[in-house]
């Protein structure tokens, strides 16, 4: 093969969306266990989780934004495109995945 | 995928690089077989060992079917029951499921991904041993009756002092642990491996899918089993010692026993079937005689799964009093899991539907597994919903779905695998008069037993009852599945029978005998211990590797490596995404060291079970430093500079390399510690929001001035390995850094220990005093092993093993002392702030 090979550290990105999918979970869990725990009301409570909903939304989408548009250099060869079809698409599946699993948060009651 | 080599003079002495490699690669006969360190024998070990566990596993099984044949069942008494069906299902899980999956991985994966071994052979030797041992411990256990008696979960406060006072429950708690220490040192090999030991030319788009499935369970397995290991250690430490983690009347809280455990048990489910689904990815397009469908789509697939599985641990605790919102997330998750499994069921589909499927014993397995598992799947997504899970909760639903899911997605693809991969190791192929009719039993006898369970469950039987009084409408249902669990009984056995028929009487094959396209199948019959005489290249293009060819050249050398130099047993090491060559891997030769570190690591284990607390501390010690030994004889005594490997190409040896697999192993090692970590800081959390008993008037106290001494120390420490780096790499004498390093160390660890002394309230006394303790111990365990790895740099810099350009070690341990410090921070950040959280508890309403 010729050219460059691509740096291994860009296989961190194959871990990326989900990763924003876990911490969302984390702090989607621990801040809806310390609200109720501290009978915060329940409009602050629901504000905060929505909040950090979206924040992680906004992660995913920009992080998937920023990918999806940069063609991957051709100097880089068959594994980078490889590499950039799959990270797309992972990113793809945690932000459904995100939307699926905490949209409850922005509906269902907050604390029984 | 294509693999080429040049074509080289005719007649070239394949006999000769065969006996010359044999002389270096192989294990010793007699006595010597217990110093073996090659994949190939160690896998092969595994697997029979794992298959050893099932059958007494199965035997357990059946005894708990006979039991519950019939109703006020006198066949055991209560306690023999717990005791039982306890140690049926860990066994099956902890002993069997979990090291079979892995056996397979280390029989094949080297060889698939066309390399001589793994990157770390003493690594899974050792691995080995610790499985056989702590494997024996629980089975004498049952011998001696005081087998584990609180169900496989173990939940507290069963599984607590007061309710289980004997060493029942210790027995599964060490033997567990000690397994999973093996279960964990594998894992990070096979990463380390799968990374870095390729042939050259398998750029990660061009790895087979096995490649992808193992990678990705082997991470999981990093990230999954600490929380178990720190379960069982806190529990231990509470059994033991009497610091309340779990003990809800002193500030402990049982449910977070059942956090951490199925924090780890969730994702275990897809750890036993991502491996499996490996092989089912890597066999159907061998019998559909077409590529496998939708490559990039089974790798999004399985890296999604990866994570969904993590997130969806507490479906297990629905019933436990968790906020609806909060068993919403779960919901959902568990639901939505089901995604990534459906897009690699299709992508099977869609292979066996476009090519040209065609029969024989695997296939027959693959049948079996597609029904199973799906019905298993459909049950799941049945039980993921919250309100049916609270009706079939603790039923005979759950046995029947954990089974249909867990045999699915393991016992009949794990037969297809064997029936698939045994020509490889026999070169013979089975007998069908045998295996045909014991297929069907295995799948007629299953459904038959487990299907009943469904309804049982659904008719309101619980599980774990020792017996019933006959006048629920049970009755005939339990006696069918009864009947039926010996009708599979007698389809596995007329399998092994089959298979040990094969073994003696089966036809011989040919090379190949499926046409796979796999590089496995360009070796010999069985394989030898070098595996490949020379590695192949994976050329560019899309024509399909033909092993049958491939095999007779690379046997005459003409890959890489096609030759002997040293006595070295080398491998090649990959760049980690283009897959080419940058490093000559130098491995180990055999060695009883694994045996030995394995039977003292077994010692402390033992120690610790029979109380005896200091001999327990001197094994492991006696471990430490073993491990520290084994350091000492790796790696090379010089520089070498670039090594030639054939068709004109020279790279460095591992020791002169930045990337080299100790580096990416220690790595591994830290996501797991750090994992670990996590889920201490997430109990200590948890149980200052959760537990009942932390009142805000309790006042913690720590001593400021001495955490504060212990963060400064653990600083120095870091910079001093710096300092070491620096005047090794400059050529100047580095033993000074490291000496201060080391008193920084001892003066963090003095430190610690004393606040540790002046914790209040007073670990026996309180979780919080005992979470604080945890934590300040956490600290200044990972000091002492700072300690070794700089005794450790002491003495590889006097043997010479170190210089300017051998820098791995004091690469390591600057790693190992960063962590150090910054866990250090973080955990004593924590101590210091205890008191204002607990403050804060009086706005709790
Ligand atoms: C692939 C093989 C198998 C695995 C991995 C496995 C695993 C397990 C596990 C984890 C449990 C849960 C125990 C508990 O609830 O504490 C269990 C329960 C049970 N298993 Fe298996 N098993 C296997 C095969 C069998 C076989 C062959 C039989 C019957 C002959 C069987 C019969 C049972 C029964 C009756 C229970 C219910 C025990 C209870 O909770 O009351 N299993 N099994
Ligand atoms: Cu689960």
């Amino acid at each position: 093969m010729n050219g460059r090979p691509v740096p291994p550290r860009r296989l961190w990105l194959l871990a990326a969306g989900f990763l924003v999918w876990c911490s969302a979970l984390v702090v989607l869990y621990a801040l809806h266990a310390i609200g109720c725990a501290f009978g915060w009301q329940a409009g602050a409570l629901r504000w905060s989780l929505a909040i950090v909903l979206l924040v992680h939304l906004i992660a995913i989408a920009w992080m998937w934004r920023h990918l999806a548009t940069a063609r991957p250099d051709p100097e880089l060869g068959q594994a980078a495109v490889f590499l950039q079809t799959v990270v797309v698409w992972t990113l793809i599946a945690a932000l459904v995945a995100t939307v699926i699993t905490f949209a409850p948060s922005l509906v269902l009651k907050t604390c029984i | 995928m294509s693999a080429s080599v040049e074509q080289p003079p005719e007649g070239a002495p394949a006999l000769r690089l065969h006996r010359q490699l044999e002389k270096i690669w192989a294990t010793g006969p007699g006595w010597q077989r217990l110093a073996a360190v090659n994949h190939s024998v160690i896998g092969l070990r595994m697997v029979i060992t794992s298959f050893v566990f099932f059958a007494i596993g199965g035997v357990l099984g059946m005894l708990t079917r006979v039991q519950l044949a019939t109703p006020n069942g006198d066949f055991m008494d209560a306690e023999t029951y717990n005791q039982v069906f306890t140690m049926h299902g860990s066994m099956m899980l902890f002993l069997f499921a979990i090291p079979m999956v892995e056996s397979f991985a280390v029989y094949l994966t080297p060889k698939i991904l066309g390399t001589r071994d793994f990157a770390f052979p003493r690594l899974t030797a050792y691995g080995y041993w610790c499985y056989l041992l702590g494997g024996t411990i629980l089975t004498v256990s049952l011998l001696a009756r005081v087998a584990p008696n609180s169900g496989w979960f173990m939940y507290t406060p069963l599984s607590s002092n007061v309710y289980t006072p004997g060493v029942n429950a210790d027995v599964w708690l060490l033997g567990v642990t000690f397994v999973e220490i093996s279960a964990l040192s594998l894992a990070m090999e096979i990463v380390v491996s799968v990374l870095k030991m390729r042939a050259p030319g398998m750029s990660l788009d061009r790895m087979p899918i096995f490649g992808w499935y193992i990678l990705v369970t082997a991470m999981m397995m990093i990230v999954a089993f600490p929380p178990l290991i720190l379960g069982s250690i806190l529990l231990e430490i509470e059994r033991a010692f009497g610091l309340p983690f779990f003990d809800p009347t002193r500030g402990g809280s049982a449910l977070l026993w059942q956090h951490l455990f199925w924090l780890f048990g969730h994702p275990d489910v897809y750890i036993i079937f991502l491996p499996m689904a490996g092989a089912l990815s890597t066999m159907i397009p061998v019998f559909a005689n077409r590529p496998l469908v939708g490559y990039r789509a089974i790798v999004v697939a399985i890296i999604a799964l990866a994570f969904l599985s993590f997130g969806i641990w507490v479906h297990h605790m629905f019933t436990v009093g968790i906020p609806h919102l909060a068993l919403a997330f779960f919901s959902a998750g568990s639901a939505i899991v089901a995604v990534p499994t459906a897009v690699q069921f299709f992508a099977w589909l869609a292979t066996l539907a476009h090519g040209r499927p065609r029969w024989d014993v695997p296939m027959l397995y693959i049948f079996g597994f597609f029904f199973v598992f799906t019905a298993g799947g459909l049950t799941g997504v049945m039980l993921a919903i919250v309100p049916f899970d609270w009706q079939a909760h603790d039923t005979y639903f759950i046995v029947a779905h954990m089974h249909y899911v867990v045999a699915g997605a393991l016992a009949f693809p794990m037969l297809a695998g064997f029936y698939y991969w045994l020509p490889l190791l026999t070169g013979r192929t089975a007998a069908y008069r045998l295996a045909v009719p014991a297929f069907w039993l295995i799948f007629i006898g299953f459904n038959l037993t487990f299907f009943m369970m469904h309804l049982t469950g659904l008719l309101g039987m619980p599980r774990r009852v020792f017996t019933y009084s006959g006048d629920e409408g049970w009755n005939w249902l339990n006696l069918l599945s009864s009947v039926g669990s010996f009708v599979m009984t007698i389809g596995f056995g007329m399998a092994v029978i089959d298979i040990i028929v094969q073994l003696r009487f089966g036809r011989r094959v040919r090379r190949n005998p499926w046409n796979a396209t796999t590089l496995e199948w360009a070796m010999q019959m069985p394989p030898a211990p070098y595996a490949f005489a020379s590695i192949p290249r994976i050329a560019t293009g899309s024509e399909p590797v033909a092993p049958d060819q491939l095999a007779l050249s690379l046997a005459r050398g003409e890959g890489y490596l096609g030759f002997a130099r040293n006595g070295w047993q080398e491998a090649l090491g990959v760049h980690m995404t283009s897959g080419e060559p940058d490093q000559v891997i130098v491995l180990p030769q055999p060695t009883y060291l694994p045996l030995i570190t394995a039977l003292f690591t077994g010692a402390a284990v033992l120690a610790m079970l029979f109380k005896l607390y200091l001999l327990s501390l001197a094994m492991v010690l006696v471990t430490l430093g073993l491990f520290v030994l084994a350091g000492q004889r790796a790696g090379l005594g010089r520089d070498y500079g670039p090594l030639p490997i054939g068709h004109g190409v020279s790279v460095p040896p591992h020791t002169e390399v930045a990337s080299a697999p100790p580096w990416l192993a220690l790595i591994c090692t830290l996501v797991a510690d750090g994992t670990l970590f996590t889920s201490l800081i997430f109990g200590t959390f948890y149980l200052w929001i959760a537990a009942p008993h932390w009142p805000s008037n309790l006042a913690p106290q720590a001593n400021r001035m001495l955490a504060l001494g212990v963060i400064v120390a653990l600083v120095i420490a870091a910079a001093a390995a710096r300092g070491s780096l620096r005047s090794t790499s400059a050529g100047s004498n580095a033993q000074g850094w490291i000496g201060l390093a080391a008193i920084a160390l001892l003066a963090a660890m003095t430190a610690a220990v004393g606040l540790i002394g002046s914790v209040t309230p007073h670990p026996h006394e309180h979780a919080l005093g005992a979470t604080a303790w945890a934590l300040i111990g956490f600290v200044a365990l990972h000091a002492g092993i700072g300690l070794l790895f700089l005794i450790s740099n002491l003495l590889r810099i006097r043997a010479g093993f170190i210089s300017p350009r051998r820098l791995t070690d004091l690469r390591l341990t600057r790693l190992w002392l960063d962590y150090t410090t910054v866990t250090g921070v973080i955990a004593l950040g924590l101590v210091l702030a205890l008191p204002a959280l607990v403050a804060t508890l009086g706005a709790r309403p």
